[in-house]
């Protein structure tokens, strides 16, 4: 029997005209996996369609098994941590909690005993009977997070959940991650930097411009990025000689012609024997017009993404 | 059927956790309904009758505590008085009044005189005057500007002729072709107003030329009245002057301002007050002239303006804003707020959010607006006559007051229910407000099928007293203001809850389709 999955397919969500995430296909085993992307790569956008806050306009989406059409089932097993920093005017830290609870139709006794667990577990108890927009910001964050947990979710969301947490704090909840990881739990969250979370992920997604870039454990990653293929664009007569020529390379792991049969899109895993073998196919008298690397923004975005490596 | 009594059963059991959620959403929401700050102008609405009718209840109050301090007086006294009694028979009969003013009206009136409109200027000694001129200053007691002379006589020191008559005459211009001069020296009053000069261009003169120089002793000017016009156009100021060569003229009689006398009334007014019914009697010179016998509080009068303000104000203003206050902030405050998304969070269907929400908003404008209009019926009853509230009642008073009610708490769901459905669909309000309204005053003009569509219909069909007309009100408002064809109540409940139904059906599918968009996302 297959683990309970988070699975994308081919989801893309627009918002107008502009695009949030554009085809994304996504197998998510239980476990800690990070959706790493720089700011507006569409992180946010990826979790509120997990959690049915955003409907796609194009694909399914099925979080182990149910689909997020249907709140009423998959919020019962869901924790959403939100980035949206706000709480109900009247709330304090227990009540705001409290109050979630009674909706999953805890009787008030055990609505309490799970929230005030739930700030046990955040070191939240000290201010536990203190309303909420007088919290810090790293307080509000907790608050959130032990909101989420509250009702002890098989599947949690967590939007940038280490941001604003002190050290102390920060260790206590990456255990518990960990924890809940072990337990066969999804834990999804998200951050725009690789290194926070590279450590403590079992699966990373790396994404930007609301595309899935890399998918896989931080090993994997970490070799495609360095391995990832490069594009080029070649400009030539004779493309679809060209094309055959450069296919039959064991680098090259896909060629596209142009419409106008005057150019051709390569892609390959090894720009030094790209470079060799272009040159070869130039001296056996094909003509080449010019090379150009086609997908620099990307390569930038790794070099952002694994930083100083 | 035996076989289907398990998932009969859940599907209950699910109706019920559903229905606790909606209703643990709506306790929560209550909070927010009721106490919002900024829905605390919804209470002044619903309120606003209410404090109308109880300060009109309260100077009523005051007015019978005032008239009654010295004593009632028998109704059947005071029914018995009547026109030309004296003042001193009055009080003999009916006691010292509750209340007593009295003044002197003083008008001027022009002097009455044997010879109306006619006036005579003798001169002592008589002159010599080939030419004659009658110069008007002030042709009118009432401000009139047109002079109007039907006759000017002139006679020598005998007396006996009339030397102007058929005498060639000049003047000012006539102010009609068949006015001339000459009519003023034809000899004759008598024949209406062509039988007179009249002139309105300054300077106002006529002159009458006698063909000789020759002694001229009196004067005799025949004016407005005297040719039977309105005594007020009678010549004001004038004076007449002679000369021999028509060049230099001498003055030798003026009349100026003459006429007027200071006329006096003592003037009383006594009223009478049996505990019910105030009767004014007003005395002119010790007689009375005018009695007034009306209610103090009028409840038949009272209970129509209630049905006025019920119907104009409180349904198609009060309760319409209210619940645009209430009910469109339900999903669009929260958006604003940004927490809109902790609700839909929650492991419950979106239609439970929105029936929990609904309930909320439902449950603090019908209690708003059903305590609202109650209190201001109340307030509306309180002043009047303990009997005639008790024959009220029994004749239908509580029927009315239960649909009041009814019409209230229905204008909240039906209106609460529209609202609600605008709120998903836009943010600013104003738009469909406007809209909305203009369509719910038009459905008086609109054909039949279309009616049903508009809340106000239904609403209107439920009131139990017609609301009043203004006779003289223009046509259109009369048409906007008045439903053409009232449903039957119970029809009317149905259409309201269908129309509500399908509102919130609409409204449902909207908030199931419902993403969160707090501004800019990533």
């Amino acid at each position: 029997m297959s683990l309970p999955a988070v699975i994308f397919n081919e989801v893309s969500k627009f918002y107008g005209e502009v695009l949030g995430v554009n085809r994304v296909t996504l197998n998510i085993p239980p476990g800690i996996t990070s959706l790493v992307g720089p700011n507006g790569s569409g992180k946010t956008t990826l979790m509120n369609l997990m959690t049915g806050l955003l409907h796609p306009d194009h694909g399914d989406i099925l979080m182990r098994g149910i689909s997020p059409r249907d709140p009423e089932a998959l919020m019962r097993i869901t924790g959403y941590a939100t980035q949206y920093d706000t709480a109900p005017r009247w709330a304090t830290g227990f009540t705001f909690i409290t109050t979630g609870l009674l909706l999953f139709g805890y009787g008030r006794a055990e609505a309490e005993e799970k929230a005030w667990k739930a700030l046990e577990r955040l070191s939240l108890t000290d201010a536990a009977h203190r309303k909420v927009a007088a919290y810090s910001k790293g307080m509000r964050q907790r608050v959130r997070l032990a909101q989420a947990i509250a009702h002890d979710p098989a599947l949690l969301v967590l939007d940038e959940p280490l941001n604003g947490l002190d050290p102390l704090v920060r260790a206590e909840t990456i255990a518990l991650f960990r924890t809940w990881a072990n337990d066969g739990k999804h834990v999804i969250i998200s951050s725009h930097v690789l290194q926070e979370v590279d450590l403590i992920s079992d699966q990373v997604v790396l994404i930007a411009n609301g595309m899935i870039i890399a998918e896989g454990t931080i090993r994997t990653v970490r070799e495609e990025i360095q391995e990832h293929p490069s594009q080029y664009l070649v400009r030539c007569r004779d493309a679809s000689g060209v094309a055959s020529r450069l296919f039959s390379e064991d680098h090259v792991t896909e060629v596209r012609l142009n419409d106008d049969r005057l150019g051709l899109l390569v892609m390959t895993r090894d720009r030094e024997q790209f470079a060799r073998a272009l040159s070869t196919i130039a001296l056996d008298g094909h003509r080449i017009d010019g090379v150009v690397p086609a997908d620099e923004n990307v390569d930038a975005l790794y070099e952002y993404l694994i930083g100083d490596e | 059927m035996p076989v289907n009594k398990p998932f009969a059963g859940r599907a209950r059991a699910l109706d019920f956790a559903r229905a606790r959620q909606a209703w643990t959403i709506a306790r929560i929401e209550l909070r927010r309904t009721f106490f919002a700050r900024r829905g605390l102008w919804v209470y002044a609405l619903a309120l606003l009758p209410a404090v109308i009718f109880f300060g009109h209840a309260v100077d009523r109050k005051l007015d019978i505590q005032r008239l009654s301090r010295r004593g009632l007086t028998d109704p059947i006294l005071m029914n018995g008085v009547q026109n030309g009694d004296t003042l001193e028979a009055v009080r003999a009969r009916l006691g010292a009044p509750a209340q007593e003013f009295s003044g002197t009206q003083v008008r001027r009136v022009r002097k009455h005189g044997a010879d109306n409109g006619t006036t005579a200027h003798v001169i002592e000694p008589a002159v010599e005057a080939r030419f004659v001129r009658l110069n008007i200053t002030r042709p009118s007691y009432d401000g009139d500007p047109v002079a109007r002379i039907y006759e000017f006589e002139i006679y020598g020191p005998d007396g006996r002729e009339n030397l102007a008559v058929g005498r060639p005459a000049t003047g000012s211009p006539p102010c009609s072709p068949d006015r001339g001069p000459e009519k003023a020296v034809n000899g004759s009053v008598d024949a209406g107003k062509s039988d007179s000069w009249c002139a309105d261009e300054r300077p106002l003169f006529l002159q009458v030329d006698l063909g000789t120089a020759r002694p001229v002793k009196r004067f005799v000017v025949k004016h407005a009245s005297a040719g039977g016009e309105k005594e007020d156009l009678d010549t004001r100021d004038f004076n007449i002057q002679v000369s021999t060569d028509g060049k230099n003229f001498t003055t030798v009689a003026a009349s100026a301002g003459a006429g007027f006398v200071d006329q006096r009334t003592e003037w009383r007014q006594l009223r009478y007050f049996d505990g019910r019914r105030i009767a004014s009697l007003e005395f002119l010179d010790g007689k009375l002239n005018s009695r007034h016998v009306g209610l103090v509080v009028n409840f038949e009068e009272d209970r129509t303006i209630f049905a006025g303000i019920f119907q104009y104000f409180y349904l198609r203003l009060a309760i319409f804003f209210g619940c645009l206050g209430m009910f469109m902030y339900l999903f669009s405050g929260e958006m604003s707020n940004r927490t809109l998304h902790y609700w839909f969070l929650a492991p419950a269907p979106r239609e439970v959010v929105l029936a929990g929400k609904f309930a909320a908003g439902l449950i603090a404008s019908t209690a708003i607006f059903g305590v609202g209009a109650l209190l201001a019926f109340t307030a509306m009853i309180w002043p009047h006559d303990a009997v005639e509230v008790q024959a009220y009642w029994n004749a239908g008073g509580m029927a009315h007051a239960f649909w009041y009610a009814t019409a209230a708490v229905l204008g909240c769901v039906g209106y609460g229910s529209v609202f609600v459905a605008v709120g998903l669909y836009v943010r600013n309000p104003i738009i469909p407000a406007a809209l909305l309204l203009a369509w719910e005053g038009a459905s008086g003009v609109l054909p039949q099928a279309l009616q049903r569509i508009s809340i106000l219909y239904y609403l209107q069909s439920l009131c139990p007293v017609p609301a009043p007309m203004d006779d003289h009100a223009p046509a259109l408002i009369r048409l906007l203001a008045a439903p053409a064809a009232p449903a039957s109540r119970p029809a009317a409940i149905l259409g309201l809850l269908l129309v509500s139904a399908l509102v919130l059906w609409i409204a449902s599918r909207a908030v199931r389709r419902m993403e969160i968009s707090y501004g800019a996302e990533t």
